[in-house]
C-alpha cells in the first residue's frame, strides 16, 4: 500500500492532502510517519482527529475484527452489535479457519440464530393500506396490482389467442392449439376435470376461422368480429379481449380463464404483455416449453409465512430459453396469500410445438362475443401498411448474371449492361455481390432495385447452383465463391488476369466488362453464340480455357 | 434447472459485471468470494472470442491483486509460457542491435507468462461461473449489454440487445476499451485519436517454439522490436513464444497512423517479413489468425474517478492501460482494479451503504498506487517539453548529428544505452514522439547494430486471405456500425486505418469511391460491417455511430 509521506507537506497542505483518505490503518500509517520524521503538533493533531472521526465508522467493520486478539468475551461483546447474516456467517468461517474455539463458535451461531429469528417478525405483513404504507403522499393510492384482481375467484379452461394474418390461421396458432390440446387431455386426466381449450379469434370476418380452431383442437371458440378490426389495433384488441375473459355467458362458470397462450410474435407480444395487466396478472414471454405440475414453493411472499413450505397444485410451468441460450429457466405465476395472480399466461415461441394435424371431424361450441365497440379505442387509425416482399429467389433460374464493383466506373450502365444481358435468356436473374450491396453507388432509379441485399449472392446472402454463372467485374472472394461455385458453368468477366475467380471459372474472358457485356448480348441475340450449348458443354468457346469473348 | 418466480419488476441482482475479459473475471470472482449475487454478461459466443492481447500477463510485486491470488491454478490451466528473456532489437535498414532488458522485465516482477486470450479467458470464464453461481449469480455468453439503465436520472442497471434490463445495486463496466457504459455514462469519449494505440498481431503456428529460441518448455522469450520499421509512424514491435505458437505484432499510437495514413497490415508485414525474423520464422510460415484492437494509452485517459452512480469502470473501460515505454501493461491493471472495485463495493455494502462504492473504489485506487502507475506524475511533468515538435526536433538532430553518434558509442561502450533503456524510470517517462520510437533505436542501430545476414522468405497473406481465414457470424441486416458522414473528409482515414481495410481493396470494411452524377465527381467513403473485426479504430477517426455487434454476432477469435 502506498503512503502519503507527510514530511513532504506543510501543516497547511497536510489538510487538502489527506481530506480523500478515509482508511483508518492508512490515516495511522501516515501519523506513524509524521512521529518519525517531523514530529510537528499540528500535523499530528490534524490526524488524529481524522483518525477519531473515522474510527467510530470503523468500529462496525467486523470485517475487520482480528479475532485471533479477541478474547470469547470480547468477541461476545463485539457480536451483540452485528447483525448481517453474511458477516456473521464469515466470521464463522474465520474462526474455524483460525482458531476453531467452541465457544467462539457457539457465541457466533448462537448470535446467528437470533438474527435469523428476528427476521420472521419482519416477514410475516400485514396488508396495510396505502396512507399506512406511503405516509408521505398526500393522496396515495393502492398499488395498481390490487385494485382488481380477485378474491377467491373461480379459474377455469386454456384460452388460446389464435393470431390471423390475410384471412389465414398463423401456423403458430395452430401449434399452440394442438399443445393446449394435450395439456388439457392430460390434465382432465390428472384431475379428474372437465376443463376445456378455448380458442380466441378476433379480426374482421373471422368467423370461418374460429370454425377451423376447433379442427385444431379447441372445445370453444369464442370469436369477435368487426370490419373495423381488419388489421390488429393494440386498444380495441386488449379491451375485447379482455372482456371475454372477464364477463360470464351460458358456455361458462368461471371468473377468468385458468391459463392463457398468445403467439410470441409481434402482435401477440404486444397484446399478450397489455391483456395479461389488464386481468392484473403477469406473463411469461417467449415460452417454448410448457407443462402443468403441482409445486412446492418455500419462498414467504408466496407462502406467507417464512420456513414453510406450500403446495401449489395446477401450476402451468413456463419454460422460457434463458438469455443465452444454453439454459432455460421455469416461471410460475403462482398466487401470493393477498393476491390472486389469475389467467397464468405465457407467450409462446413460433415453432415450439408441433403443428398439429386439421381434424374436420371434431366437435366444439361457436360462440360469438357481444360487446359494442368503443370509438375512443379506435382512435389510433392504421393509415397505410406494407406487406414485405419475401424477397428475391435467385434459386431458381437456369441463369444468374452477377455483377460487382467492376461497374465502378459507371455503375447504373454497368448494372443495365447487366440486367440486358440477362434479358436475352428465357429465364435469368440478377445477382449482385456484397461489394454492390454495400458500395455508396448512386443508381438511377430505374436500376436501384437489382442492387440491395436480397440479390446479394454469397456466404451471407442467396446461395445458387444455376446451369450458367455470369460473374461480370467479381473478384471472387471466397464469401462470395461459396454462394455460386456449385454452378454447373461459370463464366467471368474481369480486367485483371490474377483476380481469384479464375481459379474456379470455366471460362474466364480478360476484358472491360463495359465492353465484353454488350458483345455478349449482341451475340446472343444475333444468334450467334449459343450459351446454353456452352453450358452444357458442347460447342461455342475454346476448349475451355481462356477466351477473348 | 432455475425457477423463477414472475415478479413485477425487471430482474435484480447484487452486482452485475458487463464483460468477461481479466477486469471482469477478477471483479466478478472477487465480489463472488465475498458472497455477493453477481451476473455476469459477456457478448462474446464465449469468453475470449472477442479479445485481442499482445500476450505478456504480468503479476506485479507491489500490486494489491495478481491474477493468481484470485484464480490459484491459472498459470497450470491457462498460460502459455513464463517469458524468462527479454530482449529490445533496435533495427535500421538490415542493421540491427540487440540489448538484453530482461532486467527491466523482471523489475516489480513476480512472474509474466505469455497467454491467448481465447484459452485464457474462457477458462477465466468457466471458473466465474462456478463461483458466481454459489452466491446465484452466474455467467452468461452471448449478452450484448447496449446500455444503461437509468431511473429518475440515476444509473440502476443495464440494457441488453437480448434479454431484458437488469437491475443491480452495483454496475462493473468491464467492457474493454470502446466501453459502450462508460460512453452512455459521459465518463469516456471516442475522439482524439492522440490517446489511443491501435495494436495488430498475427499468432503463427510453431510446434518447434524450443529449438527454434533454443530454450526449454518452461521457459520464454519476448523480442521488442524498434527503429525504422514502421515507415516513421510511432509504435514497436513485439514478438511473445507461447506453448508451441509465436504472438507477434506491434502497437501504433493511433493519431500517427492517421497522420502517415499508413496500413496497419503493412506494417505488421514489414515486421514479419524483415530478415532478423527470419532466424525464427524459418522457411514455413503458417499464419493462423490475424487480429486488432485499440488500446488505450492511461496516461492520457486513465479516468481518475471511474465511477458515476452505481457504475464502476474496471480495467480498458476506465483507460487501465499502461504503456510503460516497451512494456504493455493492460491486463494485470485490469485485475487490480477489479478485485479493488469488488472490495470497495464488499466494504460499502456492510457498512450498508452501497452506493459509496464508487468512491471507495476510487480511493484505493490511489492508496494501492494503482492510480500512480497509470498516470505517473514524472509523466505529466516531462510531457510539456518532450512533446513539443520544436524540442523533438533539436533532440532528433542532435541525435542524428555526428557528435550526438560519437557520444552514443561513447555511452555504450560503457553500457549505458542499455541501463538506461532498462530503467523503469526512464520508461515510464518516455515522451510520445518520435525520439524514441523511431530516432534513437534507428541511430542506435545504424552507429551499433549488425547486419543481419539470413533473408526473410516469408510471405504474409493478402487482407483478403486474412479475413477469408477468420470465423464471421454476420448479424445480417445489422449492421453495428453506421457511418454519419461519408465524406471523404470525415471518414476517409478508415480506409487505411482500419485494419481489415485498404486503399484500393474493395473486400474491406471502409472504401474510397467516386462517384459521378451529372457530371460531378465525389469522393466518397462506404462501409461494410461484415469483415469488422471490431477493433475500435473508426470510432475513433472515422464520423460513425458505432456499437459492438450484438451478442454472438461478429468475429470469433480463436486464439486472441
Ligand atoms: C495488440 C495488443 C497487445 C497487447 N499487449 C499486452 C500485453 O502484452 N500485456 C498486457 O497486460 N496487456 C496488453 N494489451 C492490453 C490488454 O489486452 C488490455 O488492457 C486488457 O485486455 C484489458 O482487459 P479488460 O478486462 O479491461 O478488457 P477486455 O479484455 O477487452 O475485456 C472486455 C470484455 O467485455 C466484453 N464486452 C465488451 N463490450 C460488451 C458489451 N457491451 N456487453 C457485453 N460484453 C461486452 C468483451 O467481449 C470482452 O470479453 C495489449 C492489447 C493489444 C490490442
Ligand atoms: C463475413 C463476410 C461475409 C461476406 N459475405 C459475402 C456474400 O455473401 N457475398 C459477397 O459477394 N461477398 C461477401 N463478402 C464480401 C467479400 O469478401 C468481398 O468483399 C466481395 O465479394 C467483393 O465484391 P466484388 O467482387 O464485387 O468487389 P472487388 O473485390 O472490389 O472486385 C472487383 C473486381 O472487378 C474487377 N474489375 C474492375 N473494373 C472492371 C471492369 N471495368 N470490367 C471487368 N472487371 C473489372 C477487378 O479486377 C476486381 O476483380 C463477405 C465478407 C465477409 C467478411
Ligand atoms: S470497421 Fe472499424 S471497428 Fe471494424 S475493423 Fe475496421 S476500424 Fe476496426
Amino acid at each position: 500500500m502506498a503512503e502519503l509521506d507527510p514530511s513532504e507537506y506543510t501543516i497547511a497542505e497536510l489538510g487538502p492532502e489527506i481530506k480523500e483518505i478515509e482508511d483508518v490503518a492508512t490515516l495511522e500509517e501516515v501519523l506513524e510517519a509524521e512521529r518519525n520524521t517531523k514530529d510537528r503538533e499540528g500535523a499530528k493533531t490534524l490526524l488524529e482527529s481524522r483518525i477519531e472521526k473515522f474510527s467510530e465508522d470503523d468500529d462496525a467493520d467486523v470485517g475487520d475484527l482480528d479475532l485471533s486478539e479477541m478474547s470469547v468475551a470480547d468477541l461476545g461483546n463485539a457480536l451483540q452489535d452485528i447483525d448481517e447474516m453474511e458477516t456473521l456467517e464469515s466470521l464463522l468461517e474465520r474462526e474455524a479457519e483460525e482458531q476453531n474455539r467452541d465457544s467462539a463458535t457457539r457465541l457466533i451461531e448462537s448470535r446467528i440464530d437470533s438474527v435469523a429469528g428476528s427476521g420472521e417478525s419482519d416477514i410475516e405483513q400485514t396488508q396495510q393500506s396505502p396512507e399506512e404504507k406511503h405516509p408521505e403522499l398526500d393522496h396515495p393510492t393502492a398499488d395498481k396490482g390490487h385494485v382488481r384482481a380477485l378474491e377467491n375467484g373461480t379459474y377455469r379452461d386454456m384460452w388460446v389467442y389464435c393470431e390471423t394474418q390475410s384471412g389465414a390461421l398463423l401456423d403458430v396458432s395452430k401449434e399452440m392449439l394442438g399443445k393446449a390440446r394435450r395439456l388439457m387431455d392430460e390434465y382432465n386426466e390428472n384431475y379428474d376435470a372437465n376443463e376445456r381449450v378455448v380458442a380466441v379469434v378476433i379480426g374482421n370476418d373471422v368467423a370461418g376461422l374460429a370454425e377451423e380452431t376447433i379442427g385444431y383442437g379447441a372445445d370453444v371458440a369464442v370469436y369477435y368480429e368487426d370490419d373495423r378490426l381488419d388489421r390488429f389495433r393494440h386498444t380495441p384488441y386488449t379491451e375485447i379481449f379482455a372482456d371475454m375473459a372477464r364477463s360470464g355467458g351460458d358456455w361458462r362458470d368461471y371468473d377468468e380463464p385458468r391459463y392463457t397462450l398468445f403467439p410470441a410474435t409481434n402482435n401477440g407480444r404486444d397484446l399478450s404483455a397489455q391483456v395479461q395487466a389488464e386481468l392484473d396478472s403477469g406473463l411469461a414471454s417467449d415460452c417454448s416449453g410448457l407443462y402443468i405440475e403441482e409445486s412446492v414453493i418455500s419462498n414467504p411472499v408466496k407462502t406467507g409465512r417464512p420456513g414453510e413450505n406450500k403446495t401449489f397444485e395446477r401450476v402451468l410451468h413456463m419454460k422460457r430459453p434463458d438469455f443465452s441460450g444454453f439454459e432455460y429457466s421455469t416461471i410460475l405465476c403462482l398466487d401470493n396469500p393477498a393476491r390472486e395472480f389469475h389467467p397464468q399466461g405465457a407467450s409462446v415461441i413460433p415453432g415450439s410445438f408441433e403443428l398439429p394435424a386439421f381434424d374436420g371431424d371434431r366437435e366444439g361450441q361457436l360462440v360469438e362475443h357481444e360487446l359494442a365497440l368503443d370509438p375512443e379505442w379506435l382512435q389510433v387509425e392504421v393509415i397505410a401498411y406494407d406487406r414485405l416482399d419475401t424477397g428475391v429467389d435467385l434459386s431458381d433460374h437456369d441463369v444468374v448474371v452477377a455483377l460487382g464493383r467492376g461497374i465502378g466506373d459507371d455503375p447504373t450502365h454497368g448494372m443495365e449492361l447487366g440486367v440486358e444481358l440477362a434479358d436475352t435468356f428465357e429465364d435469368a436473374g440478377v445477382g449482385v455481390s456484397r461489394g454492390i450491396v454495400t458500395g455508396s453507388y448512386d443508381f438511377a432509379g430505374h436500376i436501384e432495385g437489382y442492387t440491395h441485399e436480397e440479390r446479394q449472392i454469397g456466404e451471407t446472402g442467396q446461395v445458387v447452383a444455376p446451369k450458367l454463372y455470369i460473374a461480370a467485374g467479381i473478384s471472387g472472394a471466397i464469401q462470395h465463391k461459396v454462394g455460386m461455385d456449385e454452378s454447373e458453368t461459370i463464366i467471368a468477366v474481369n480486367t485483371d488476369p490474377d483476380a481469384r475467380i479464375r481459379d474456379f471459372s470455366d471460362y474466364f474472358i480478360e476484358g472491360d466488362l463495359f465492353e465484353v457485356l454488350p458483345q455478349l448480348t449482341a451475340a446472343l441475340k444475333a444468334g450467334e453464340l449459343d450459351l446454353k450449348a456452352v453450358a452444357d458443354g458442347g460447342v461455342g468457346a475454346d476448349d475451355g480455357g481462356d477466351t477473348d469473348e | 434447472m432455475e425457477v423463477i418466480l414472475m415478479s413485477e419488476t425487471y430482474e435484480h441482482y447484487e452486482a452485475v459485471v458487463v464483460g468477461a475479459g481479466p477486469g471482469g473475471a477478477a471483479t466478478a470472482a472477487k465480489l463472488a468470494d465475498e458472497g455477493i449475487e453477481t451476473l455476469v454478461l459477456e457478448r462474446g459466443v464465449d469468453a475470449g472470442a472477442k479479445n485481442v492481447s499482445g500476450g505478456l500477463l504480468y503479476a506485479e510485486q507491489s500490486a494489491p491483486y495478481t491474477i493468481d491470488d484470485l484464480f490459484p491454478d491459472i498459470r497450470a490451466a491457462a498460460t502459455e509460457r513464463p517469458i524468462t528473456e527479454y530482449y529490445m532489437q533496435n533495427v535500421a535498414g538490415e542493421k540491427v542491435k540487440e540489448y538484453d532488458l530482461t532486467s527491466l522485465h523482471e523489475h516489480d516482477t513476480a512472474w509474466s507468462d505469455a497467454v491467448l486470450r481465447r484459452r485464457m479467458d474462457s477458462w477465466l470464464a468457466e471458473r466465474v461461473h462456478e463461483r458466481t453461481r454459489e452466491t446465484g449469480g452466474g455467467l452468461l455468453t452471448g449478452i450484448h449489454a447496449n446500455g444503461l439503465l437509468r431511473e429518475n436520472g440515476e444509473i440502476v442497471g443495464v440494457t441488453c440487445d437480448e434479454i431484458d434490463p437488469i437491475r443491480a445495486d452495483l454496475i462493473v463496466a468491464a467492457d474493454g476499451v470502446n466501453s459502450e457504459l462508460a460512453r452512455d455514462a459521459g465518463l469516456m469519449d471516442w475522439d482524439e485519436p492522440e490517446e489511443w494505440f491501435q495494436g495488430v498481431k498475427a499468432t503463427v503456428d510453431m510446434p518447434a517454439v524450443d529449438d527454434r529460441f533454443g530454450i526449454e518448455p518452461d521457459e520464454g522469450v519476448a523480442h521488442l522490436f524498434s527503429g525504422d520499421l514502421f515507415e516513421g509512424v510511432r509504435g514497436g514491435g513485439f514478438l511473445y513464444t507461447n506453448t508451441d505458437s509465436l504472438s507477434i505484432g506491434a502497437v501504433f499510437h493511433l493519431d500517427s497512423l492517421v497522420e502517415e495514413r499508413a496500413e496497419p497490415h503493412e506494417l505488421l508485414n514489414a515486421l514479419l517479413t524483415h530478415p532478423l525474423l527470419a532466424r525464427w520464422l524459418g522457411e514455413e510460415y503458417t499464419e493462423v489468425e490475424y487480429a486488432a484492437k485499440l488500446v488505450p494509452d492511461s496516461k492520457k485517459v486513465a479516468h481518475t474517478s471511474p465511477h458515476k452512480d452505481r457504475l464502476v469502470l474496471v480495467g480498458d473501460a476506465a483507460g487501465q492501460m499502461q504503456a510503460q515505454g516497451p512494456i504493455i501493461k493492460g491486463m494485470n491493471h485490469a485485475v487490480s482494479a477489479g478485485a479493488l472495485a469488488a472490495e470497495a463495493f464488499a466494504t460499502a455494502k456492510r457498512r450498508n451503504n452501497p452506493e459509496s462504492a464508487g468512491k471507495r473504489y476510487e480511493r484505493k485506487l490511489k492508496e494501492s498506487g494503482v492510480m500512480k502507475k497509470l498516470r505517473p506524475k514524472r509523466y505529466e511533468r516531462l510531457r510539456p517539453i518532450g512533446e513539443r515538435e520544436k524540442t523533438t526536433d533539436v533532440v532528433d538532430r542532435l541525435l542524428t548529428s555526428p557528435i550526438g553518434r560519437v557520444g552514443l558509442k561513447a555511452m555504450d561502450s560503457i553500457g549505458l544505452v542499455e541501463r538506461l533503456y532498462s530503467s523503469p524510470f526512464m520508461s515510464m517517462s518516455i515522451p510520445d514522439t518520435r525520439t524514441p520510437y523511431v530516432t534513437l533505436p534507428t541511430v542506435i542501430a545504424e552507429e551499433l547494430g549488425a547486419p543481419v545476414r539470413d533473408r526473410s522468405t516469408v510471405e504474409p497473406p493478402s487482407l483478403e486471405e486474412r479475413i477469408g481465414e477468420l470465423t464471421y457470424d454476420t448479424d445480417i441486416g445489422n449492421p453495428h456500425i453506421r457511418l454519419r458522414d461519408s465524406s471523404v473528409e470525415a471518414s476517409g482515414t478508415a480506409v487505411s486505418a482500419c485494419p481489415v481495410s485498404a486503399t484500393d481493396f474493395g473486400g474491406g470494411c471502409y472504401r474510397e469511391e467516386t462517384i459521378t452524377t451529372n457530371g460531378d465527381t465525389k469522393h466518397v467513403v462506404s462501409l461494410d460491417t461484415q469483415p469488422c473485426i471490431e477493433c475500435g479504430t473508426c470510432a475513433v477517426v472515422a464520423d460513425t455511430d458505432w456499437e459492438h455487434p450484438g451478442g454472438g454476432k461478429g468475429v470469433e477469435f480463436t486464439r486472441g
